[in-house]
């Protein structure tokens, strides 16, 4: 099968009783929403035209029979992910939909300008909140909101890192609403997805080859180069050739695919916690030929375990003495411990402040209106307004622990208002967002579905991001959680070139 | 090379081998049920569950029984232990599992091909049981099971790189076959010694079994000598299921992970012993005694063990003082 729409037009005529279904036969735009695809009209968008043309003339089985056999390789291939506490799920594929997302250049823009300047803007925000603190000496954000962040580490304190870069990658999800672009959370920690992002790309490449081809989509695939080049921008001082390794927490972690298929992206080894040993102040890994010495560590372990001598002394995932080396500037940690002061959801709402305050410049990506519980007046509105809300705790991530007030039932927002009562500074809260939608394949042809996009920026001495996201897709109807760990799949991203 | 990278390579290797001398041992046996008496086929268990180690969750027939369907049923019971039984570590499935448990570690150095085929014979072994494969043709199961072994080997000699990984594996491979295989001669020596009167089927089973039945007829013609096979199967270095074979692989792999580096000679030297053993000793031992044959064999899979202990030491678990 080569999935070309090419000669296929018979089947598209809708001539004869046997003829096949369109795809977009049933598809209804919904004028509350923002349509990737088509404008309000019904018509698709002048960049969406031929994408449009071409897959209304295959058949919904036919693109379903790809998308099939895609997740099957994908199986095969072990592209796989866990959802938590959901017995035998260990190994889940992320479900891909066939249909691709387009962003024309001018949106790109916006959003790759966007990314820019919030990342500068957040790694400014981190040298200072473990240096001289000056944001908080003006009062421009709340001292206790700072220190009180359960992500903020002392033990970061009055720590020079290479190039002041705490953040070396992150993936910030950004929606489109019917006011434009917004985003919705800065990940600063060990943001996930970029592995299915070039997988979904890879999948798609293949089988709508020629369609591919005729659109001029921005490439992606040099990301892992990227990734090094960046990684080893970041070494000790005086390190010309830098031994790098990414530091997994081992197969059980959800994310355990993309750790590998990082590692062999940009060639480097994928170490366990166990695998390196702090010797005189400097990080070694076990070879078969001795110990050799690591300059650059990329970990997706959380802050909290990967050294037990610094953080959680239960860890088993760290290396005992490894924070003690990178306080001694012997090898570098990314992103820096300490990150997730930044993207807290309450140090959230304050990110546009940031950038008005290091760059003097005007946010190019609104935020999302966030409501802090811990202050009485927000707090009070907040349970006022809980049916319309949708209310995070400010530590999760992923998903986890939030309440979608208008889906809940009255006994659930109950329940969730007094745990609010109980810790208000631990919830904030944001309206119910008008999610744009894209066509998505469904059971009987196209349907909207509600998408958000994950782009991943990367910082060195530079900034640097590929054209392109794991977008991210809802696939139950009229949910909102697009979430890869609440069940939500993957498209994806066609950035055109012009 | 990362140590856990090498360790993981390395037990690749063995598991696969085992995954694989157990489908061997499997449907050799059950071809015998075709049109064997009983009393040989029970012979046949007992050897095959003596060369793994193991004792039959139901123990044996008892002596002289001869009772077909009974017989039937225990095989089925056998089979399935030595097979699919959870609580059998060396079961082929516990085998396949334990051997992409490994692949999954180290899934970055591995082509994606041979992490596909690998996982593809794990998925297709995960989700049937003995009910199924015993009702169609079990022949055909142990038969596709050990071919996708050897794709798996196959991908690994065309893709591999040949750095100390490709030795780490093979240096598994061939540890596990050198302690199978003096397992199995024993064992089968233990069930059927050189003096009694024994039918020659089951020498020929042996053959088969190490896929040295062809070369033998070549180079022996039909002779019945069951010195001579035991020669073929320990001494010859050109067979490829020998003892001796498989020794010159673990010290070819040995003397290529270790060149250059002082510290790591002791497996070398393990193994150089043992190779060195068969080449000036086995020749000189008397045919008929198979008190001191056996011996020697079991020498042989005893200085596998102490060989792994040695490759651990040195390559994956050292203390930084004793570092390479």
């Amino acid at each position: 099968m080569n999935g070309e729409p090419v000669g296929r037009q018979s089947v598209a005529d809708g001539s004869g009783p046997s003829a096949a279904k369109r795809l977009f036969a049933d598809y209804e735009t919904r004028p509350a929403y923002y349509d990737e695809m088509f404008a309000a009209t019904g018509v698709p968008r002048a960049h969406c035209l031929e994408l449009c043309e071409a897959l209304d003339g295959m058949q919904p089985d036919e693109i379903a029979a790809m998308q099939a056999l895609a997740e099957r390789s994908f199986l095969h291939q072990g592209i796989t992910f866990a959802v938590y506490g959901e017995e035998g799920a260990q190994e889940r594929i992320i479900p891909i939909d066939f249909l691709p997302r387009l962003l024309n250049a001018a949106d790109w823009d916006v959003v790759e300008r966007g990314l820019r300047q919030r990342l500068k803007a957040l790694n400014l925000f981190l040298a200072d909140v473990y240096g001289p603190g000056r944001i908080v000496a003006d009062g421009v954000i709340p001292v206790d909101l700072v220190r009180g962040c359960p992500q903020y580490r002392v033990a970061m304190r009055g720590l020079e890192v290479p190039h002041g870069v705490h953040v070396a990658l992150c993936g910030t999800d950004i929606v489109r609403t019917n006011d434009g672009f917004m985003v919705l959370e800065d990940n600063l920690r060990v943001p996930s997805g970029v592995s299915y992002m070039l997988a979904n790309r890879r999948a798609l490449k293949t089988s709508l080859r020629n369609l591919f081809r005729r659109h001029h989509v921005r490439g992606i695939e040099h990301y892992g180069q990227l990734l090094r080049q960046t990684l080893a921008e970041l070494a000790p001082p005086g390190v010309s050739d830098p031994c790098i390794v990414l530091l997994t927490p081992g197969v059980y972690n959800s994310a355990f695919y993309e750790h590998m298929f990082l590692a062999r992206e940009m060639g480097v080894e994928l170490v366990h916690g166990s695998d390196l040993l702090v010797h005189n102040g400097c990080v070694y890994m076990r070879t078969t030929a001795g110990l050799r010495r690591v300059d650059v560590i990329y970990r997706r372990v959380d802050d909290d375990f990967i050294d037990p001598l610094a953080f959680r002394a239960e860890s088993q995932l760290g290396t005992p003495g490894l924070f003690y080396a990178y306080r001694l500037g012997n090898v570098t940690i990314a992103n820096a411990p300490g990150t997730g002061v930044a993207d807290d959801k309450a140090v959230y709402a304050y990110v546009p402040d940031m950038i008005r305050y290091y760059l003097s410049e005007e946010p190019v990506l609104a935020n999302v209106e966030t409501h802090l519980c811990r202050d009485p007046e927000e707090l009070a509105f907040t349970l006022d307004n809980l049916e319309t809300l949708i209310v995070k705790m400010v530590g999760e991530s992923g998903g986890y622990g939030m309440l979608v007030g208008p889906h809940a039932t009255p006994a659930e927002r109950a329940a969730y208002a007094e745990q609010i009562r109980k810790d208000p500074a631990n919830y904030i809260s944001q309206p119910v967002l008008d999610l744009s939608v894209s066509p998505c394949l469904a059971a009987h042809g196209a349907a909207p579905r509600h998408v958000d996009l994950r782009p991943f920026v990367l910082h060195g001495s530079e900034t640097r991001l590929v054209p392109g996201a794991f977008c991210r897709v809802a696939l139950v109807e009229g949910s909102l959680v697009v979430n890869s760990s609440q069940g939500g799949g993957g498209k994806d991203l066609w950035v055109l070139s012009s | 090379m990362l140590s856990r990278n090498a360790e993981g390579l390395y037990w690749i290797g063995r598991y696969l081998e085992r995954a694989r001398h157990g489908c061997r041992l499997l449907s050799d046996q059950l071809a015998t049920m075709e049109d064997r008496p009983v009393e040989e086929i029970d012979q046949g268990w007992r050897r095959l569950y003596r060369a793994v180690h193991r004792t039959p969750l139901g123990g044996f027939l008892a002596s002289g029984e001869e009772d077909e369907d009974f017989m039937l049923a225990d095989a089925y019971t056998m089979a399935d232990d030595l097979t699919f039984e959870p609580d059998n570590p060396d079961s082929i499935r516990n085998c396949l599992a334990a051997a992409r448990e490994n692949a999954r570690q180290v899934r970055n150095i591995l082509g994606v091909r041979m992490w596909s085929c690998l996982n593809l014979a794990y998925l297709d072994v995960r989700d049937v049981g003995i009910e199924t494969i015993w009702n169609d043709q079990p022949d055909a199961f142990y038969g596709r099971t050990e071919d996708a072994i050897r794709t798996f080997s196959g991908i690994a000699v065309s893709s591999m790189y040949r750095d100390d990984g490709w030795h780490f594996l093979w240096l598994g491979w061939f540890v596990e076959r050198t302690q199978l295989l003096a397992g199995l001669v024993d064992a089968h020596l233990a069930q059927y010694p050189t003096a009694a009167q024994h039918s020659e089927s089951d020498w020929r089973a042996l053959l088969r079994i190490c896929e040295a039945h062809v070369a033998y007829r070549h180079l022996h013609s039909h002779s019945h000598r069951p010195g001579r096979m035991l020669d073929f199967l320990v001494a010859d270095p050109l067979l490829a299921h020998s003892v001796r074979h498989a020794l010159a692989r673990v010290t070819e792999a040995l003397d290529a992970i270790s060149s250059g580096r002082s510290l790591a000679v002791e497996a070398g030297r393990r193994a150089g012993r043992m190779a060195a053993a068969i080449d000036h000793d086995w020749p000189n031992r008397d045919p008929a005694d198979d008190a001191a044959t056996r011996a020697a064999l079991q020498g042989v899979r005893n200085s596998c063990l102490l060989l792994h202990e040695d490759i651990a030491a040195t390559y994956f678990r050292y203390e930084i003082a004793d570092a390479p």
